[in-house]
């Protein structure tokens, strides 16, 4: 089984090589929509900062701690639209009937979709919010234990993890309505905002959708309370902190199986 | 190789209604149709065989070779495929065929096509050893050497249809889809992919299910052939068989003397069908007439130069099944 | 005239019947209007003011729906039918025709807004209206005049858009010109952060953009922080300086085309 997944894993690599290749023929654009990606959150960033410039504190968190979460957000959510671009693409692949040749080769599904598109471009995204992150953590001036040095990496993962899972999701949808894909960017352009901000700002309606519906405040929020020392506002147990990866890998598990069930009505096109 | 019983397909089809206030309708109600591409469909296929699997445009045919290949799932019935249900093992069955869709290439764009075949040989774990026989097989069967370091985007259709030909039989399947192989190509091409086709079949064989609207393609190379339309099985027989129940008629062809005529010349089950300068065709009923006191009588008649006798083109006979049907006949393989 | 309006019937009646994608862009404002809603609700209550910038809480809250029912309806971000078209070749086809290129597809996306204003603007600006506590105008003549600007806004958008389609007469690829029209249109609209909050330079240089009157222009007008002639003459300036430009530039391609065949 193991072995299964790492030749299947080595297939992928390939692929996405192969597609890596066929975008670099264009590296003058390429590293303009870099920029112009790394640009779109960095405008985004200023907002914020200038709202902070008016108000000083937003729910009891400073501007430090809020740009960590901020940081922490588009890091994970721009690698994840880097590996999930297969997904945000996925509407073209079911539309042009091109899913079908994906369904006669002997690897998985997922893996091929993935594989089938990787946009560098993203990397502006990710990469933006490393920097913020890198200049949160010297801002807010984190007290560094062993325990939170381990944790933030797999904080990352999780979150990585999770948002691309929702991006699977926004996919899946499309074997059943290719009209809904706004939805879908709710989620997870929504979501990822959303969680930019400290999850008790926001209504008790809507902080239980983004704890148990789509449990991005698992990945983000609460383990930032334990790794910025915050209180927690909303009175939770104290291990939840550290459920981020069981959050991630439950939602990812949900989100494999809506997929299984999604290909089954995949219906192909007319000719 | 291949067992299907009582397939069948539907697809659900939305209303759309014209004009603003169709439209403002269809905002809250969500009704449609239901389109039935295939219905109730069985047919088994032998190992080795070259089956044609013909009918007119939206018969189904692509609907039953995607269920056959794990694509999509049927609404009802029950298929194996080289010993696996398509549908719920769809990757196990993937290594054990190949498939070509005419209309849609299996080969990346933008790489040249050696890439392409390169990549397929990861994908499907081809020994290199393997790998490269059937390479140089291929290159030398399908010409491909032209072309090997060009993107697919840039190809023509014919080459493109050899590249993706190559492409699926590189892993060495026992079975063979192909789905309008022959579509939009010239009389040569077409020629060099049933020869291809006709080879690794007597070579390989490998079993091969063809959908084609060229009806040439069915006579070079199938022995078998099924014919559907509007989901539902016609005709399960031989070329052979099909000619000899259906094609009942042939076509005397006579030339006549310079200046002479048989006008006017009537027979039971004998119609005079075309004439052109000193030609006649008469198409006479085989069962009611025989040839030879045709042949006489008409000779009988008016002096004749030379004659000859026509079968029946398998494509009036499909053509006379599309428009009016097989009515009193059973749908039943010999 | 006749031609137009029939172009603009039929574009009506075709957004008409995306009922799936409505349904769903509806959700998606609801969605943003209640995150950026709660975010403003939040800093008015931490920094404990009643007026920031000339906005109470809710007029700021009125402001993030009004920026969610507009979106849509001036079609702010992604609309490449014109570059399609180019790219395509139809262009040519249309460029022959006898008719106005740029009032045909104005004529398209007025057609579009029309059904983008009963789709999209009113039933989320409904929904804010429904959700928080907003800030009504007190006349109806300042609704009157909100609506002429909302217009207006459509006409310099469209007018921007036309543009930037343009440039894939000489572009091959507008994907990268598209990252930095969403960044700007984003900023200097006014849509993430009223322009009233800007840092004084940075005031200065959106105001001299012609961004801020397709979103900002008819907020100030229904919050009665502009007056209506002021907003027209904004507003008015950039449709016909657009308009202008567009021709110009169309003029341009048109003999690029003409000379190098494409
Ligand atoms: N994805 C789909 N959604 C809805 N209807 C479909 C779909 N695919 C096929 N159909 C319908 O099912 C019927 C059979 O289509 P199919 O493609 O199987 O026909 P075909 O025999 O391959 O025809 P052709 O010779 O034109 O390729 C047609 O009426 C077609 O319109
Ligand atoms: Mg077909």
């Amino acid at each position: 089984m193991d072995s299964q997944i790492g030749a299947e894993l080595a297939i992928c690599r390939r692929l996405v090589g192969a597609r890596l290749r066929g975008q670099m023929q264009y590296r003058g654009s390429f590293i303009a929509q870099i920029a112009g990606n790394f640009g779109v959150n960095f405008v985004e960033l200023i907002a914020i900062l200038i709202l902070f410039s008016h108000f000083g504190a937003i729910g009891g968190w400073d501007v430090g701690e809020v740009a960590f979460l901020y940081g922490l957000s588009c890091t994970s959510f721009g690698i994840a639209h880097l590996l999930g671009s297969g997904f945000s693409s996925f509407s073209t692949l079911i539309h042009q009937g091109t899913f079908d040749r994906v369904l006669v080769r002997p690897v998985g599904t997922l893996l091929q979709v993935l594989a089938a598109e990787m946009q560098i471009r993203r990397l502006g995204e990710a990469l933006q919010g490393v920097l913020v992150l890198g200049a949160a953590i010297g801002f807010v001036g984190i007290e560094w234990t062993v325990g939170r040095l381990v944790y933030l990496p797999i904080v990352l993962a999780s979150a990585v993890l999770l948002y691309v899972a929702l991006f699977a999701i926004e996919a899946t949808v499309c074997f059943w309505t290719t009209q809904a894909t706004e939805v879908l960017n709710a989620f997870t352009y929504g979501g990822s905002d959303m969680a930019q901000y400290p999850l008790h700002i926001y209504d008790g309606w809507l902080r239980g959708l983004l704890l148990f519906v789509v449990p991005i405040g698992f990945v983000i929020y609460l383990p930032s309370l334990y790794l910025l020392d915050k209180p927690d506002p909303l009175g939770l147990p104290g291990f939840v902190p550290f459920l981020a990866p069981v959050a991630a890998l439950a939602f990812a598990m949900a989100a494999a199986a809506l997929w299984r069930l999604g290909v089954r009505h995949y219906r192909s096109t007319g000719s | 190789m291949i067992t299907a019983r009582g397939l069948s397909k539907s697809y659900w089809v939305a209303r759309h209604r014209r004009g603003a206030l169709g439209a403002m309708r269809s905002l809250v109600d969500r009704s449609g149709r239901e389109v039935r591409a295939v219905r109730d469909i069985s047919f088994d296929v032998a190992a080795g065989e070259i089956v044609g699997y013909v009918g007119p445009n939206g018969a189904g045919k692509s609907t039953t070779i995607k269920m056959l290949t794990g694509i999509l799932v049927p609404t009802a019935g029950e298929a194996t495929v080289a010993g696996y249900v398509p549908w719920n093992q769809r990757k196990s069955l993937a290594s054990k065929i190949g498939v070509v869709f005419g209309q849609r290439t299996q080969l990346w764009w933008d790489l040249p096509l050696i890439e392409s075949l390169e990549l397929l040989r990861f994908v499907y774990r081809v020994p290199v050893d393997r790998f490269q026989a059937n390479l140089t097989e291929m290159r030398s069967l399908l010409d491909l050497d032209p072309f090997l370091e060009t993107p697919v985007r840039q190809l023509s259709l014919g080459q493109r249809m050899r590249g993706d030909l190559a492409a699926a039989v590189l892993h060495e399947p026992p079975l063979l889809y192909l789905d309008e192989p022959t579509i939009g190509l010239d009389v040569v091409a077409k020629a060099r992919v049933r020869e291809f086709l006709a080879r690794i079949n007597r070579e390989r064989g490998v079993t091969i299910l063809l959908t084609t609207h060229d009806l040439a393609d069915v006579e070079h190379l199938c022995r078998r052939m099924i014919i559907i339309d509007r989901g539902r099985l016609l005709y399960d027989g031989s070329v052979e068989a099909l000619r000899q129940r259906h094609g009942s008629h042939r076509t005397l062809v006579v030339d006549l003397e310079a200046g002479a005529t048989i006008d006017g010349f009537v027979r039971d089950g004998v119609e005079l069908v075309r004439a052109d300068g000193p030609r006649r065709w008469l198409r006479f009923d085989r069962e009611a007439v025989s040839a030879a006191s045709l042949i006489s009588s008409v000779v009988a008649r008016a002096p004749v130069v030379d004659v000859a006798i026509e079968e029946p083109a398998i494509e009036d006979i499909i053509r006379g099944i599309y428009e009016g049907g097989l009515r009193a006949e059973p749908a039943v393989s010999e | 005239m006749r031609l137009y309006f029939e172009v603009a019937r039929r574009s009506f009646q075709r957004h008409l019947t995306y009922r799936v994608a409505t349904l769903a862009g509806l959700f998606t404002n609801a969605v943003f209007g209640i995150f950026f809603s709660s975010v403003y609700r939040a800093f008015y209550q931490d920094g404990e003011r009643g007026v920031v910038a000339d906005f109470t809480l809710p007029e700021i809250l009125t402001f993030v729906w009004i920026g969610q029912s507009l979106l849509m309806l001036v079609y702010l971000w992604n609309w490449w039918e014109v570059a399609d078209s180019i790219r395509t070749g139809d262009v040519v086809s249309d460029l022959m025709k006898p008719m106005d290129f740029q009032l045909y597809w104005l004529s398209r996306d007025l057609g579009r807004a029309s059904c983008h204003w009963l789709t999209r603007f009113v039933p989320t600006f409904a929904m804010g209206a429904l959700l928080f506590d907003l800030a009504w105008p007190g006349t109806i003549s300042t609704w009157l005049a909100f609506f002429i600007s909302v217009n207006l806004a459509i006409l310099v958008s469209f007018g921007w858009r036309f543009l930037l389609n343009l440039s894939a007469f000489w572009l091959l690829d507008v994907r990268g010109i598209n990252t930095i029209a969403v960044l700007v249109l984003n900023f200097f609209s006014g849509l993430l952060v009223p322009i009233a909050f800007f840092p004084g330079w940075l005031r200065t240089v959106a105001e001299w953009l012609p961004f801020r009157a397709i979103v900002m222009v008819p907020v100030e007008v229904f919050l009665g922080q502009r007056t209506p002639q002021s907003a027209l003459l904004i507003q008015a300036f950039w449709v016909v300086a657009l308009r202008l430009l567009g021709q110009v530039v169309l003029n341009a391609a048109v003999r690029k085309l003409v000379v190098q065949g494409g």
